[in-house]
């Protein structure tokens, strides 16, 4: 499965798509994406180690929070993951 | 409307490909052509009642017969073009504006500014079949002419008696005393901005009233002055149309995976970051 990132997460990591292997819910490939690009970790947690508010996070295209199990929603190999601050069209 | 840019040096085949594509586009819609031209093009004739038109102080002048058609005119650029085009046609194939931020086949090497498609040293290492699908996979050229034009195109159109549009474009100040933006860029969550939009056209279309929608936001560079996003709405009536159009840009930028990142002389500033 992989991470896509955008806007200034994208630009913090370095690079807009980050593979994860071994992940078995939505909350262990986070924790392997802040592992691989610890910079991030200022971006999208706070001090109690949970994600920001205004920071987004969907699973294939839909919201884990909204309709899934969050954090422990699971996912499996080919999954797309993705990570953004708050969206700014228009 | 898909535009396609063909690149390249004047002995690589730029024509033959554009003859190659036409005729594959041409199946599928309608196709205009734009070429870049060094020397002013020997199109009428002195004397004749257009020449003296233009003699005149005419601009441009149309001769116009049952089934041909032409024009004369002093400066022209492509983007113009391309925007009176957009309301009419399916594909525009331009050949030889290298510097145009359009997709872009590039032959013999050449440089170019938009999204490159496809390369090779001339006509004959493209395929064009190949290049043809790849175009339709890119994002359209659209204006607040052509996404009316599309939505008048519905088949409830006869019981349609309103059209509301929305247009957003780059400011370039919010006060006098401000840095000047220069441009903005726009990144996309390719796939799901779509999926998004779409959701909100369909539940706007569901209202009572209210027969076809139509929203585009454009991608990359936008600079000061130009249009980025638009929704359009046709109605039966107009309180359906304004309210639609209103409620359509505002979920737009509620929900819709867009990024803006803002550009003046001095910085580059994402939006969220304000």
């Amino acid at each position: 499965m992989h991470w896509r990132l955008f806007a200034t997460l994208a630009e913090t990591a370095g690079e807009d798509r980050v593979s994860v292997d071994d992940a078995e819910t939505v909350g262990e490939a986070l924790d392997a994406l802040l592992s691989a690009h610890p910079a991030l970790e200022s971006e999208v947690l706070d001090d109690d180690g949970s994600l920001v508010d205004h920071i987004r996070l969907l699973h294939d295209g839909d919201d884990p929070f909204a309709a899934g199990d969050g954090l422990d929603t699971p996912v499996s190999p080919g999954d797309e993951l993705a990570l953004f601050p708050p969206v700014s069209g228009g | 409307m898909h535009v396609l840019g063909v690149a390249g040096p004047s002995d690589a085949g730029k024509t033959t490909l554009v003859e190659r594509v036409c005729e594959r586009l041409a199946e599928r819609g309608r196709v205009a052509t734009i070429k870049h031209c060094t020397h002013a093009p020997d199109v009428d004739t002195e004397g004749k009642d257009t020449a003296r038109h233009r003699a005149a102080g005419a601009a441009v002048s149309y001769g116009l017969a049952d089934d041909a058609w032409f024009a004369t005119g002093g400066d022209r650029g492509l983007d113009e073009t391309l925007d009176e085009l957009a309301r009419s046609y399916d594909y525009a194939v331009v050949e030889g504006y290298s510097g145009a931020r359009i997709p872009t086949v590039a032959l013999g090497g050449r440089d170019h500014a938009g999204r490159r498609l496809a390369a090779g040293e001339t006509a004959s290492d493209v395929d064009a079949a190949a290049l043809v699908e790849a175009l339709h996979d890119c994002e359209p050229y659209e204006t607040l002419g052509s996404l009316v034009a599309r939505i008048k195109a519905s088949s409830d159109s006869d019981r349609a008696g309103a059209i509301a549009t929305f247009t957003g474009r780059v400011r370039e100040r919010d006060d006098h005393d401000d840095t000047p933006t220069e441009y903005l860029e726009f990144e996309k969550y390719e796939g799901v901005a779509e999926e998004q939009l779409a959701t909100i056209r369909d539940d706007l279309c569901a209202r009572d009233g209210v027969f076809e929608v139509a929203l585009h936001h454009r991608t990359g560079i936008v600079e000061a002055g130009e249009d980025i996003v638009f929704v359009v709405v046709l109605a039966g009536h107009r309180r359906e149309a304004f309210r639609a159009v209103e409620d359509g840009i505002d979920r737009l930028k509620e929900e819709v995976p867009l990024f803006k990142k803002e550009v003046t002389v001095e910085d580059a500033v994402w939006a969220h970051e304000r």
